[in-house]
């Protein structure tokens, strides 16, 4: 069997990767978001946030692939393997990000935000309007070495029977036998993606401190 | 979906025996990665272009392949020639997963040396000391205490990655959990079950990390300028 054959064999899996990362990232974001918003008052809402995080942190993300695939299946709630992956990913990645977003509303100055009171905003349009977008910004860099994490981390999908990158990989090497090749070939596409990737995330990262200062 | 709690304590002696390899896997695991990321962050320092670029290389690499693709290469690639050595899988596994958490411990702990004053290393020089003993007896020592959250957390991260042993029929505790399903075809009570017992070894280390990082504070790898900011909230702990 060619290198070209399994290289194209391998690369048609890359819309699912991209797809599981895409949608762990939307679900992730958005929770973590959430999660960082309920914690920031504390009391009971921000102590429930506080140990969502805690537990979602401490879970292995293949063994919460299988809660959501195999677990939810058999209680009657069948997910396609794609979805399901984007979903335990997702829970896995609100962690991470309620911790960036968190960073990043600690970053917005106070005083913006006893500016912003100080003008009638109330608390909760203080942080829709004043604080969110600002925070948002701080978290743009950690939030795109996320999506780099995720490409990666979408290769669990695998284990369900996703036809990603990974999946497509032990398919041709089944029917060829080439496992260096395969190897060459997945290692391959993952630098050629996520080396580039981090470094100009790097690059924003300087350029948006510089900015700031 | 309702599992008694007595079908539960039941599920969970067996889980247990799994659980035993998950942590031996786990602790051997990262006694490795603490070495080599070391071992690497030094490299990473050193005064010599090559040796810096060699372990950057590593590092830079090392990072980019997804851990469960490094163990199922390491499995599928080295699995024949390893066995005739006498080698078995467990062994591949935390060849693989050192391989690859040590590449993200050693960006943190390159940091950490880095951020020790420039100050110090002039001293060293000024009496003498010949490179590698500045190295070892004056910036390491002061690189282990920053360096303890991140490498708590890191050993939380290594746990969690075991479970990604199970794909290479190592029966650790999530194997352990996917045959018990084969058994109760109860994928949802078992699984969680796991979870619990998970969170039960990894919760107290989590919050063992987060006290850690309140008294130290957290390492952000340097960026490429070379600064390093001690005191952020973010911390690089790889997300597997």
């Amino acid at each position: 069997m060619s290198s070209g054959y399994i290289l194209k064999y391998v690369l048609e899996g890359a819309p699912i990767t991209l797809e599981i990362a895409a949608g762990a990232w939307v679900l992730g974001t958005v929770l973590g978001l959430v999660l960082a918003l309920a914690r920031q008052p504390g009391g009971v809402l921000g102590f429930g946030a506080a140990s969502v995080i805690t537990i979602l942190r401490c879970v292995p993300p293949l063994v919460l692939l299988y809660v959501v695939f195999f677990g939810l299946a058999a209680e009657g709630i069948t997910i396609p393997a794609v979805p399901a992956a984007a979903t335990a990913l997702g829970l896995v990645e609100a962690s991470f990000t309620a911790e960036y977003f968190r960073a990043g509303f600690l970053t917005v100055q106070s005083g913006q935000f006893d500016a912003a009171r100080s003008l009638g905003l109330s608390r909760s349009s203080t942080f829709r309007l004043v604080v969110v977008p600002q925070a948002f910004i701080f978290a743009i860099p950690p939030l795109l070495n996320s999506f780099v994490a995720l490409l990666k981390l979408a290769t669990l999908a695998s284990a369900v029977g996703a036809p990603e990158v990974l999946y497509r990989g032990q398919l041709v090497y089944e029917q060829s036998g080439q496992i260096t090749t395969v190897v060459i070939v997945i290692i391959l596409i993952y630098l050629l993606v996520t080396i580039p990737l981090t470094r100009a995330i790097s690059v924003l990262e300087r350029k948006m401190q510089r900015s700031m200062r | 979906m309702l599992v008694e709690v007595g079908t539960m304590v039941g599920w969970a002696q067996t889980l247990w025996t799994g659980f035993v390899v998950t942590i031996e896997l786990s602790a051997i695991c990262s006694a490795t990665t603490v070495l080599l990321a070391s071992l690497i962050a030094v490299a990473r320092i050193h005064p010599r272009p090559l040796v810096r670029g060699l372990a950057d290389a590593y590092a830079d690499v090392a990072r980019s392949i997804p851990l469960l693709a490094l163990l199922l290469f390491v499995y599928y690639g080295l699995g024949r020639v390893a066995q005739s050595y006498g080698i078995s899988a467990f062994w591949l596994a935390v060849f693989a997963i050192t391989v690859s958490e040590a590449a993200y411990l050693s960006e943190v702990y390159r940091a950490a040396l880095q951020a020790v004053p420039a100050g110090q290393q002039e001293a060293a020089a000024s009496l003498g000391l010949p490179w590698w003993r500045m190295v070892w007896l004056v910036i390491v020592p002061q690189a282990i205490a920053p360096s303890l959250p991140t490498t708590v957390n890191a050993v939380v991260g290594i746990v969690k990655g075991s479970s990604l042993a199970s794909l290479i029929a190592i029966s650790e505790a999530t194997l352990a959990a996917t045959n018990l399903v084969s058994e109760t075809f109860q994928p949802m009570g078992v699984y969680l079950t796991l979870t619990l017992m998970y969170l039960v070894i990894l919760i107290p280390l989590s919050l063992a990390g987060k006290a850690l990082e309140f008294r130290f504070g957290a390492i952000r790898p340097a960026d490429k300028s070379g600064r390093t900011r001690r005191r952020s909230l973010i911390s690089v702990t790889p997300e597997v």
